[in-house]
């Protein structure tokens, strides 16, 4: 793999300081208070509890660490990411970058890959927390390599984002804001619409629960649909997502496909296309002189 | 080893460059002078790679820049207006980092930097941070930067801006060194007498167009700018300075620093005949003379209304 620059001078820059500490420490602070006040309000660290373990409370604390984890992420990765270009652009060291013949493309990929890696150091660091659940059982390691997974392809989507904008807007704050919407986009605008369309079928006479297929691609950009899919479908129900069990109940009547069983295989697909897509502009907007396809020999107006 | 010809960059209605056209033999250091605006930069970045020009041809070393810019980029080494460094970094790691950029190999990077931190005279700072150094220091940083690939044309946009006096000589020394290792230079400044000294030719431009260009010494017989009289007299001015505005050859007398300056638009003989005048009248003249003609004179001259006479 050639050696990439901008990811080693990213990495160094990022973990120099008190910064990448305290922000693991916050982070890490965050998800044990989480862990101690459930098992606290659950009666599971009480001494004078007379109630014995119930293994369904692993499920849920690891269900409710899921959530707040990757709330986490979609929270931290823009901030991460929204200020890559344009901070490079506010130093003003972008040019000189641009004039070197380092492809663009390195430099957004550097850019990204430093960024994931914050957040993958983040995750990873959370390993002994959610190992917690291990103690008492009902989760398997392939579960939680998954979730991982799940996570590492949601901060690259996430980060391709922030990038994107950040290539755009000349103020890292106006392109983490961007960012943010375009997420809040995501998760709620995809509700919105789905709700929309069943409203209107249903006033209509129609049964949305007809087309399930319809529902899974306005679904399949939003990142808690994702998550809950594969967390309802592989460890158990969660109770703020009474929305994606009800999809859950519907898709597991029909025997069309695959995809109607794995629906965060979606997700993860389009996060996929979607970071491509992203990635690949990003580049093209950062060429200072883009270079336009030669006519064809012959070929005059 | 650059020629431009007939550059033009639009900015939608805006004509930054207006066919501009200019030419610098390998080994010469060229001085690109202009007012704010006039288009000097964006010729630069035009060069430089980071622009596109709307029309017209540019090539480095022969290698034409539209056709070939990874080819061209190789060729240049680009210092901009402002700093660009990043302050979280020491010397050393800025160096190598853009070591890396350029794509020299590992093996090689450290004495490749340290080579160009000695000399911009920065060894002993090699372990400080960037933020640290002062602005003549970071800009002489910028400067082993844009040489860290070893280019053989060398774009500097205003490397003088913002240093004191002494800063400024440093920088003018490098220079002086880099024009001797074999380097052409492309350098943008404000401070015209400092230009003068340094560069074999100079290019003169004005709302993105080229005024005049060749060597200083060509510019100075090409240009004909108004001659300036300065007079000093010992003791009582206001009697000299009348006399001076009688003369129908003199105009724009004024008194200023304890000499007494005038435009004058004649030839020698009338102008002794002036002064034999003032000795007749007994003005006690104790220096009479004309004022140096210089880059600065000939610069304003050509970009303030004088640009339709030139050339």
């Amino acid at each position: 793999m050639r050696y990439n620059p901008v990811i080693a001078k990213e990495l160094k820059v990022k973990m120099r300081g008190w910064k990448s500490p305290a922000l693991v420490t916050i982070y890490l602070g965050f998800l044990g208070l989480i862990v101690f006040f459930y098992f606290l309000t659950n009666d599971q660290i009480s001494r004078y509890s007379s109630y014995s373990f119930n293994p369904r409370t692993a499920v849920n604390i690891y269900n409710m660490l899921a959530i707040a984890q990757f709330m986490l992420i979609l929270l931290i990765t823009p901030a991460l990411t929204g200020g890559a270009i344009s901070g490079e652009r506010e130093r003003q060291t972008l040019d000189l970058l641009l004039c070197t013949n380092l492809p663009t493309f390195s430099i957004v990929f550097g850019k990204l890959i430093s960024s994931i890696a914050h957040v993958l150091l983040l995750i990873v660091a959370s390993f002994p927390i959610l190992g917690i659940v291990f103690i008492f059982g009902g989760i398997g390691l392939v579960d939680v390599l998954l979730l991982f997974a799940f996570y590492i392809v949601t901060a690259f989507m996430v980060g391709s984002v922030g990038l994107f904008y950040s290539s755009i807007f000349k103020k890292s704050s106006i392109a983490m804001v961007m960012t943010y919407v375009t997420l809040l986009g995501f998760v709620i605008g995809t509700v919105v619409i789905m709700y929309v369309w069943t409203f209107f079928t249903m006033r209509f006479g129609g049964n949305p629960e007809t087309n399930p297929a319809l529902i899974l691609i306005f679904m399949a950009p939003n990142p808690f649909f994702g998550l809950a899919s594969m967390a309802t479908w592989s460890s158990g129900y969660i109770d703020i997502f009474n929305i994606f069990y009800e999809l859950k109940r519907i898709f597991s009547d029909k025997t069309a496909g695959w995809i109607f069983t794995r629906p965060w295989l979606l997700n993860i697909t389009f996060n996929v296309l979607l970071s491509g897509v992203l990635i690949w502009f990003t580049s093209w907007k950062l060429k200072p002189v883009k270079r336009k396809k030669k006519k064809k020999a012959g070929y005059q107006s | 080893m650059l020629q431009i010809t007939n550059m033009v960059k639009k900015y939608k209605k805006v004509t930054a460059v207006d066919g501009l056209s200019m030419k610098i033999d390998k080994g010469h250091i060229y001085g690109f002078v202009g007012a704010n605006g006039a288009g000097k930069t964006t010729t630069m970045k035009i060069v430089a790679g980071l622009l596109k020009a709307t029309s017209g041809k540019v090539y480095v070393n022969g290698i034409d820049i539209q056709a070939d810019p990874g080819g061209v980029k190789k060729q240049i080494g680009y210092m901009p207006d402002f700093f660009g460094v990043y302050d979280d970094l020491r010397v050393d790691e800025y160096m190598d980092f853009y070591a890396g950029v350029y794509g020299i190999p590992a093996d090689k990077r450290k004495k490749v930097c340290d080579d160009l931190v000695e000399l911009v005279n920065l060894k002993d700072k090699m372990d400080a941070y960037v933020d640290s150094l002062s602005r003549g220091m970071k800009q002489r940083l910028c400067l082993a930067r844009s040489l860290i690939h070893n280019p053989q044309l060398l774009i500097l946009d205003e490397p003088a801006s913002g240093l004191d006096p002494r800063a400024r000589a440093e920088i003018k020394e490098i220079l002086k060194e880099l024009r001797d290792m074999g380097k052409t230079i492309l350098i943008s400044s404000h401070i015209l007498p400092e230009l003068s000294q340094l560069c074999t030719s100079i290019g003169i431009i004005n709302a993105g167009k080229m005024v005049i260009n060749g060597t200083v010494d060509e510019i100075m017989q090409r240009v004909s700018v108004n001659k300036v009289l300065i007079v000093k007299v010992n003791g009582e001015m206001q009697p000299a300075v009348s006399f001076l505005k009688e003369q129908p050859v003199l105009c724009n007398v004024t008194v200023s620093n304890d000499q007494i300056s005038a435009d004058f638009n004649g030839d020698d003989e009338q102008l002794a005949r002036i002064l034999a005048q003032m000795v007749e009248r007994k003005i006690p003249v104790i220096s009479f003379r004309e004022a140096e003609k210089n880059l600065e004179s000939i610069f304003m001259n050509l970009t303030v209304g004088g640009m339709k006479d030139a050339v």
